[in-house]
């Protein structure tokens, strides 16, 4: 690594992870040539990406939020409705789905975010419950526990995207910039800000922060890309129904980043990749495969308190990333993502 | 006078239950000052510090800052008025890296909208990088930047604190018992530490526990006791007030 | 002249509220000596119900050492519950770290996690279905109580619930545990200064609370004749509820609580389709947290 110019390894490993991700990947699933693997690929990548969106309230401003699969959710039946009651595609459903989740979240988040720790905590599993409620009841909108099938498939700007491959890399790609947008908001000064809420909430705000306003708009934010997760995943399955959004799935998502570090953007990635890839390695345990989830959360709790890639190690990792631009000898670009 | 003042408290009063822990006091700051705040335990200090910075309001009488009535104003819209502080007990961020917790200074006094972060942001994010690297290099601390603040000593946790108040570029600075904790070696370093602070034209309010350092660096001390302002003078008269010795409790603390 | 059908649903209520009480109770008393939340409270509740099913099954005892073996199963349980989500991250002794941020968040997802491993593990013994109970155990057959029609299960779980409630007062006010137990959450370095075993204390405040928790798991289990691995999860939340609206300490205001939120869901049933009843709960909750912080019943702590 000597060799590079520090400021190039950025660019290096940004460009090796894309290299991964839009070639060598989807190259061996064609060389598999099995719908299956697609399926887990896609899976895991919309699980990333959930996990990604909880690590920015939970691991870097220290919400602790338990109802996120249902703002997922809220996404999902936005994606299905507009597309089977409006006929829309995918290139509409996916950004309002994503917004109709954000307005959500922002609307219960106005009277809830003054509570604090555990307060804000059980809040939130009880407006995910709510929701979920919602969706599993009121017949006449969700069709109820029947769940929604989608009649139409993923598309861009009328483009039929909905072949095995290209499916991968619609999914591919809106995961990829929506991490690239959460790595902006966590790894800049904003992140900074967010952290220091985590930190000190009350010395935050006498540094001038907006503590009240920030935890709004980091749970709206975090809500927005947990939508757009929710449209990706209506309409790369065709199916959708409550059970796939119900207080479990938000303990999953909460265990892919307590497993991978709470703070840390990479940790959250590997989370998601080790809760989804682990049980799929391990078919033939069957039943077991659940009870690993909360094993290796218990776990990871007790032995690795800090994830496997905590805030601290993740802090180290960001500073030989990044650090280039944040030295003063550097071209002056500050902690912004250059 | 009215409007000339940078900060100026007129009859302000805070009740807590049947307590009045601070009982009309007048005072004021003017530009370019290095005033003290003393006072025995329990005489108000940390209330009427609450008072200014916005962390209590006052039940009763007004606070002025730069010419705007700041009562009941949240603690971070009078930090962003242009008001840095310190906290007695050291409140760092503790898992965040030095530089990062100095930047949260400049990060809170600068607009902090998401969108700058997710497009671009440029030259924000130029902005708070200089501000920090400036208010680090003021502190002494460019060395330890990339050191996770958990891990400095206690001293140099002072000027952390210092530092992070610093990047918020603030009109005043107020700096609550800074030396509590300190030898006297540390404490002298420190006096000449806010003394290169106020002649680089910052306008200081120092609150302690402790007489000497105020009495050692600052122009005018106001004196608290019992919830009321006993005495507001230069050092040397506050020395020879009979008033300030006796709520010393025989005036041998220094 | 009341209609009968309030009467019913009022008495519904109160022993569904009762339940929620004996699970209240458990949060209560484990909120109260180390300040955090017990996530795999439920799940004590579940294994109270699966203990009894199993005994039932196995070999037919009377009514009353049913009961007996699930409070055993929930003392173990609680007992179990506290060595391996709590105890490992009490690893200091004084009172920052007993009441720390730390330990509070660390347990709260370890007891989550522990809640999934016991779920998860009462699945694949006996599959996510609801279990089948023989006719002859089931506490539901009806009553005429004058104009109205009630469930044996309805003065049964009255009944013990009632019963378990002045065993606990008597046992806080009265006995040597339950002083240490208050002393604790009351203030636990000075217990400790005063020569409370407060490791020893935290334990016996899981055995009883969680004993109180598989009783309500049992009897509900025998009245609705619906066990299954997932059965604790609802009612957990909704002694949650009961708890904070009961201003968290209060062990008296969590029984209120309980019952109001009982009734209510109860009588609501009057009005919406029984799926939306749930939501009772959450309004409830959150209802209390915007406009109660302290509880309905005066202080509480501080939580914004």
């Amino acid at each position: 690594m000597s060799g590079f110019d520090a400021r190039m390894r950025p660019l290096a490993v940004r460009a090796g992870l894309a290299l991964l991700l839009f070639a060598v990947l989807p190259a061996v699933l064609a060389g598999f040539d099995r719908s299956y693997y697609y399926q887990v690929a896609n899976l895991a990548l919309i699980f990333v990406l959930l996990a990604a969106s909880l690590q920015l309230v939970t691991g870097v401003a220290g919400l602790l939020h338990l109802g996120h699969a249902a703002f997922y959710g809220v996404g999902a039946y936005a994606a299905a409705l507009l597309s089977t009651e409006l006929g829309l595609g995918f290139t509409v459903t996916l950004p309002l789905a994503g917004l109709i989740a954000a307005v959500i979240a922002l609307l219960v988040a106005l009277p809830t975010m003054r509570l604090v720790s555990i307060y804000f905590a059980v809040a939130t599993l009880a407006i995910g419950q709510m929701l979920y409620l919602v969706m599993l009841n009121w017949v006449g909108l969700t069709k109820g526990p029947n769940g929604i099938v989608l009649t139409r498939g993923l598309e861009l700007f009328g483009f039929d995207l909905s072949g095995r491959l290209a499916t991968y890399y619609t999914v591919a790609g809106v995961v990829a910039l929506s991490l690239v947008a959460l790595g902006r908001l966590s790894h800049s000064y904003y992140g900074n800000a967010l952290r220091s809420i985590r930190e000190d909430d009350q010395c935050a705000d006498a540094m001038g922060v907006r503590t009240a306003r920030l935890k709004m708009e980091v749970f709206t934010l975090s809500a927005f890309f947990a939508g757009v997760a929710g449209a990706l995943w209506a309409h790369m399955t065709g199916y959708i129904s409550p059970g796939d959004f119900d207080f479990g799935e938000s303990i999953l998502i909460l265990a892919m980043i307590v497993v991978g570090g709470l703070g840390s953007l990479p940790g959250a990635a590997i989370g998601a990749l080790v809760l989804i890839l682990l049980p799929e390695v391990l078919r033939d345990l069957g039943d077991f495969r659940n009870i690993m989830v909360g094993l290796v959360m218990f776990g990871c709790i007790l032995f690795l308190p800090k994830g496997l890639m905590g805030e601290v190690s993740a802090l180290r990792l960001a500073r030989q990333q990044f650090g280039a631009a944040w030295r003063r000898t550097g071209n002056g670009v500050g902690i912004g993502w250059r | 006078m009215n409007g000339t003042h940078l900060l100026e408290i007129a009859g302000a009063s805070r009740r807590f239950g049947g307590v009045l822990a601070v009982d009309r006091v007048d005072a004021h700051v003017d530009e370019g000052e290095l005033v003290g705040l003393i006072g025995p335990n329990g005489a108000g200090k940390t209330t009427l510090f609450n008072l200014i910075s916005g962390f209590t309001p006052p039940s009763a009488g007004t606070i002025r800052f730069r010419g705007r009535t700041i009562n009941g104003l949240r603690p971070n819209q009078v930090a962003r008025l242009g008001m840095g502080r310190t906290f007695q007990n050291l409140r760092i961020f503790p898992n965040m890296s030095v530089f990062d917790n100095v930047s949260v200074g400049a990060v809170g006094t600068l607009p902090q909208g998401p969108f700058g972060a997710l497009f671009g942001g440029r030259d924000r994010a130029r902005r708070i990088s200089e501000r920090t690297w400036a208010a680090l290099e003021t502190a002494g601390l460019t060395g330890v930047a990339d050191e996770l603040a958990a891990n400095l000593s206690y001293g140099r946790r002072k000027y952390l604190e210092i530092a992070r108040a610093l990047a918020m570029e603030p009109a005043f600075l107020i700096l609550d018992e800074p030396a509590a904790g300190l030898n006297d070696t540390e404490t002298a370093d420190l006096a000449a530490f806010i003394r290169r602070l106020h002649a680089g034209g910052l306008t200081i309010m120092l609150v302690e526990h402790d007489m000497t350092l105020v009495m050692g660096i600052c122009q005018r001390v106001v004196v608290l006791a019992s919830g009321r302002k006993i005495a507001d003078a230069p050092p040397d008269a506050v020395r020879r007030d009979p008033g300030v010795l006796e709520a010393y409790l025989g005036g041998d603390e220094e | 002249m009341i209609d009968p059908y309030y009467l019913q649903q009022l008495a519904i209520g109160l022993s569904l509220g009762m339940t929620y009480a004996l699970m209240a109770i458990g949060f209560t008393l484990i909120f109260g000596v180390l300040n955090v939340v017990n996530f795999a409270h439920g799940e004590v509740y579940t294994i109270g119900a699966f203990a009894g099913l199993v005994a039932i099954t196995a070999f037919a005892p009377p009514f009353l050492a049913v009961l007996f073996l699930a409070l055993a199963a929930g003392a173990a349980a609680g007992f179990s519950l506290e060595r391996i989500a709590f105890r490992p991250f009490r690893r200091f002794t004084d009172e920052a770290s007993l009441k720390s941020r730390a330990m509070r968040e660390s347990t709260l997802l370890s007891s989550l996690a522990v809640s999934i491993v016991v779920r998860e593990a009462l699945e694949i013994v006996f599959g996510s279905e609801m279990q089948p109970l023989p006719f002859e155990y089931m506490i539901n057959a009806p009553v005429q109580a004058g104009p109205v029609t009630l469930a044996t299960g309805d003065l049964i779980i009255f009944g013990v619930a009632a019963a378990m409630l002045a065993g606990l007062q008597y046992m806080l006010k009265r006995t040597r545990i339950g002083l240490s137990i208050r002393a604790v959450s009351n203030n636990p370095l000075g217990a400790r200064y005063v020569g409370i075993n407060t490791d020893r204390t935290i334990v016996m405040t899981f055995v009883v609370g969680s004993t109180m928790g598989a009783a309500a798991g049992i009897l509900v289990g025998l009245y609705y004749g619906a066990i299954f691995p997932a059965m604790g999860f609802i009612p957990g939340v909704k002694a949650f509820v009961a708890m904070v609206m009961g201003g968290l300490s209060s062990i008296p205001g969590a029984v209120i609580s309980a019952l109001i939120l009982g009734v209510s869901e109860s009588m609501a049933t009057t009005f919406l389709a029984s799926g939306w009843a749930d939501m009772v709960a959450y309004g409830f909750l959150i209802l209390t947290l915007v406009f109660f912080p302290s509880g309905l019943f005066g202080a509480g702590r501080e939580r914004v």
